[in-house]
């Protein structure tokens, strides 16, 4: 099987996958008990405004056509309107995405960073108090329920040292703007935009004659002509941004990550304010994670340690550290990549209670949300969303894992 | 052999050597990767208190709520505390209640309107209106932009909306610009509530710049709704203190909300509003608000605070605690349709065994009044009328049982039932509470069962639940919001307990209709005579309103209205 084989095989098994799940969630919040109708009205009841309302929301049609009519809009990109405020769910899911990824990112880092070093250090100390120590921490972290280990911690650095803020994501009114390129040139601006797109152009060709020098040694006519090409495309792109930004006052590069964003806006107060308001929630679901990183390390670094290649090592005197981080861990370290795809989903699972702990605006606070309002769309596009984010994940591992180990070759 | 052997001792000397100058070189880079490390940290730290804004704390106010705006600020279609808390911050009524009120016409003062007058038979009210009043973007308010408000509302007739939900179209025939300043309603019905009507958020003008028609005919698609980066587009008020700086919402949530002074506001002149900024944060849980004005991330903390949360909070000397009259009440229905509680002795068994002493002291931790009508304390027209059945009267519980076959070998056994998803507050405790309250009188069995709130509702319409437990917030302050819902045939129907009276309904008709205070405080008096009789319903507690502050906030009024006036709220030096 070619590696392009593998992929398209792959992706094309997402496909029954998430299905399967939709299915199960449109029929489980349907079984359910509840109806969004009627939590539309909080008081009176007014049956006429009621039937209104399902004929609305699309809830009078029978329950085959509502799941085709779902199932249709899924393969247009269309995850239709919440039942709750009637906005598109796509929107909602997408504005509370760069939340989850951020705390998904930092929580992962600090659980394999966390992880890897305790298992390490676990594994030399095989059997003495500190490995004991350190199996025991990882047992603990493992087993406390990640709200409450949240609420620990927010009680220490929030309300006892008043060191970090105890919820939210950022200070009001202080989201990171990202890069802002404002072109809005003055009168005669035409000219310095002409002479930046030239610059642009120039910089590019700079760069590939550098490149080719080194290269090549020598430069030869097709370079000349490579060179040519890529100024004219510096200037044009160069020109095309411009025009944009002239006609629309500027333009913003923001990713919604406020880690990013903060320093593409060139801000370090920002950054060190997202940073203050995302440390205490990643730790906690990093903390909750890392205990099966520590199990897993160690148990593949004893394994490796007894190897062969790890005494010739040592025989030839090569430092402990050099020894263990650099070639035991490097051969220990697969299993632990395949641990993180699979605790993907797991993570994502923390997530919903850490972002309720923290008031952390992410996905899994909105599901807990919706489900409690029996917003059935929101639900259903959660559901499908957090399914193909598992699902990509664990195939970027699957290629990653590839890449690392030469004897594996799909 | 000799050779080879001094020559391999060689190249390992020299291996050795070359090793220990990787080493070198090594600890070199480490510390140059040290020294920038450390570089830039200092880099970061400066950077990040250089640039570090600059402000001025007095002119700025940090609000802390668990609420958030449920769908927009659209009074045509926002039902909801939050929204509405938002909006009279952004808008203005032709009346509105002043601060400490409780809820009689007197509280009422002149707002957009400077004076009215009401025709005999209650059907026209007439509202001289204030001249000179600019909306945010500078066109005057006059007459025609009242008669466009209620239009509007009555016209989309939202199904989310106060205008359906408390039935606009039922009560006001048309709205008629008598001149530029006057301004009409005529009803449909005498309503004597019509001014607390008016003074409820629902009821706020709008701007029509900001909420136009777009087609022939008003529509739901004529909402106002958030617009992602446009504050201004999202709401369609303008007249009040504050104007909308900034909102946000992230999955349907807000995230942030920034108020500004609005300096057109027509009571500017006068001081208001006090605070020039109010920063609105939003957070998850009762537990991370109570958390965040614990560690001083924000100078006010109002709604939701657990009552635990609260009285550890009350010996904080960091903090001060601000206690109002709250007007949320909570009462325990019984399904009147069928057996055991279509017998009224048996709904007055029930209520004479219920102690609310130990609902307050327990679940509430003093944080709540006992409640014996079903017009809060604080009200007028209020009367300890439920006082006469017992709190508890365990032998009146026996003797009203035994009459009906009880005893303590055979009990009395029914199914109470609760909300799990913190919907009301602490409703799986009150369960518990009462549970041993009522099997106390020795002769009742009580079965809890919990539902979360979307499946509850349905319960309820069912009509399947023997007793259950629910809660009310008040729309427009008047005794007719807590007696019209519950007991009247029609106005009750929502509630599924099936009770029906004759008798009550022409008693609320009466109050209705009247506009005097005194007949209309002693109509109220003989209705809650009358449910002391028939037993239809059981008030239960009357909840305290709660904020606290940081102990340089100034100017919080907490009173039966239940409003947060952020127009006078401030930061004292």
């Amino acid at each position: 099987m070619t590696l392009r084989t593998y992929i398209i095989s792959r992706i094309l098994l997402t496909i029954p996958m998430i299905f399967i799940l939709l299915t199960t969630v449109f029929l489980v919040m349907r079984v359910l008990p509840g109806d969004p109708v009627m939590l539309h009205f909080e008081k009176m009841e007014n049956p006429e405004a009621m039937a209104l309302m399902r004929t609305r929301l699309g809830l009078d049609k029978p329950l085959l056509f509502q799941y085709f009519d779902y199932v249709i809009g899924l393969f247009r990109g269309d995850l239709g309107l919440s039942m709750q405020d009637y906005s598109p769910v796509a929107q909602q899911i997408f504005s509370a995405f760069p939340a989850t990824l951020e705390l998904a990112i930092c929580s992962m880092i600090i659980a394999v960073l966390i992880g890897i070093f305790l298992g390490v250090e676990s594994s030399k100390a095989y059997n003495r108090p500190k490995d004991q120590l350190i199996r025991v921490f990882g047992i603990v972290t493992y087993a406390i329920p990640v709200f409450f280990l949240g609420m620990i911690l927010q009680m220490i650095f929030g309300v006892g040292l008043h060191w970090l803020p105890v919820g939210g994501r950022i200070y009001p009114a202080m989201e990171p703007t990202g890069l802002s390129i404002p072109l809005s040139l003055p009168p005669g601006g035409f000219i310095t935009h002409f002479l930046l797109s030239s610059l642009a152009g120039l910089f590019l060709l700079g760069v590939y004659f550098a490149v080719a020098k080194v290269k090549h040694k020598k430069l030869s006519r097709k370079d000349y002509i490579i060179s040519l090409a890529l100024f004219v495309t510096g200037w044009l792109l160069w020109a095309g941004i411009g025009w944009y930004c002239i006609s629309n006052g500027g333009i913003r590069v923001a990713t919604g990550l406020f880690t990013i964003d903060s320093l593409l806006e060139g801000n370090l107060y920002k950054f060190g304010l997202t940073l203050k308001y995302l440390f205490l929630p990643s730790l906690t679901l990093g903390l909750v994670l890392c205990g099966i990183f520590i199990r897993i390390t160690r148990s593949n670094m004893l394994e490796t340690l007894r190897l062969d290649f790890v005494t010739a090592a040592k025989a030839r005197g090569l430092k402990e550290s050099t020894v263990t981080y650099g070639y035991a861990l490097r051969n220990a370290f697969l299993p632990v990549l395949t641990m993180m795809g699979l605790q993907f989903a797991m993570l994502l699972a923390g997530a919903v209670l850490t972002e309720t702990t923290f008031s952390w605006p992410g996905l899994g606070r909105y599901l807990i949300d919706r489900i409690n309002f029996r917003d059935y769309t929101a639900i259903q596009g959660t559901v499908v969303v957090f399914g193909i984010l598992v699902s990509i994940v664990s195939l970027a591992i699957d290629l990653l894992y590839a890449y690392l180990d030469p004897r594996i070759r799909l | 052999m000799e050779k080879s052997y001094i020559l391999n001792d060689l190249n390992n000397v020299l291996a050795v050597k070359k090793l220990r100058m990787k080493d070198v070189k090594a600890v070199g880079k480490m510390v140059i990767v040290g020294i920038l490390i450390i570089v830039i940290i200092i880099a970061g730290v400066a950077g990040y208190y250089l640039m570090a804004p600059q402000t001025k704390l007095k002119e700025t106010l940090i609000m802390g709520t668990t609420d958030s705006v449920e769908t927009c600020l659209d009074p045509a279609r926002a039902y909801d505390f939050f929204g509405w808390e938002i909006i009279q911050s952004l808008g203005c009524s032709l009346v509105e209640y002043k601060a400490g009120a409780t809820g009689t016409a007197e509280d009422l003062i002149p707002s957009l309107a400077t004076s009215w007058t009401v025709s005999d038979d209650g059907l026209q009210w007439t509202f001289n209106l204030r001249q000179g009043v600019k909306y945010d973007d500078g066109t005057e308010f006059t007459a025609d932009d009242v008669k466009y408000t209620f239009d509007r509302g009555i016209g989309i007739a939202d199904e989310d909306g106060a205008f359906v939900g408390i039935g606009y179209g039922d009560i006001i025939q048309s709205v008629t610009v008598v001149s530029t300043y006057v301004v009409r309603f005529d009803l449909k019905i005498p309503f004597a509530a019509f001014l607390s009507l008016m003074a409820c958020q629902a009821s706020y003008i709008v701007d029509p710049t900001y909420a136009p028609k777009s087609g022939d005919s008003w529509s739901v698609a004529d909402v106002v709704v958030y617009k992602d980066g446009d504050a201004r587009g999202s709401h369609p008020m303008g007249l009040g203190p504050y104007k909308l700086k900034s909102w946000s919402r992230v999955a349907g949530k807000d995230t942030e909300m920034t108020l500004e002074a609005n300096s057109l506001y027509w009571n500017a002149a006068a001081g208001y509003p006090k605070t020039k900024t109010i920063k609105i944060t939003f957070y998850a849980d009762a537990a991370g608000l109570a958390l965040a004005i614990t560690a001083g991330d924000i100078d006010v903390a109002f709604r939701q605070l657990a009552a635990t949360d609260i009285t550890n909070m009350k010996s904080n000397t960091n903090l001060k605690v601000w206690e109002g009259t709250g007007a949320f009440i909570q009462y325990l229905c019984m399904q009147q349709k069928n057996a055991p509680f279509n017998n009224v002795k048996a709904r007055e068994a029930v209520a004479a065994a219920i102690n609310r002493s130990m609902l307050v002291e327990t679940v509430f931790q003093g944080q709540a009044q006992k409640l014996y009508s079903m017009i809060p304390i604080g009200m007028f027209g209020h009367t300890d009328a439920f006082q006469s059945i017992g709190d508890p009267n365990y032998t009146r519980t026996k003797e009203l049982l035994s009459e009906l076959g009880y005893n303590e070998n055979n009990k009395f056994s029914f199914t109470l039932w609760y909300e799990t998803s913190g919907h009301y507050p602490q409703s799986p405790q009150q369960a518990l509470v009462l549970k041993s309250a009522l099997e106390a009188s020795g002769v009742i069995s009580v079965t809890l069962e919990g539902r979360d709130w979307a499946a509850y509702k349905v319960k309820r319409s069912e009509e399947t639940m023997e007793a259950y437990i629910y809660g009310w917030y008040p729309d427009y302050i008047d005794p007719d919001d807590y007696i019209y819902p519950f007991v009247q045939s029609s106005g009750g129907s929502w509630l599924h307990h099936n009770y029906a009276s004759a008798q009550m309904d022409q008693l609320i008709a009466w109050a209705r209709g009247n506009t005097t205070q005194a007949t209309r405080t002693d109509l109220y008096g003989q209705i809650q005579d009358l449910m002391v009789t028939d037993v239809p319903i059981i008030p239960m507690y009357q909840s305290s309103a709660y904020a606290v502050s940081k102990l340089n906030v100034k100017g919080v009024y907490l009173d039966i209205t239940q409003q947060w006036r952020n127009w006078l709220v401030y930061v004292e030096e």
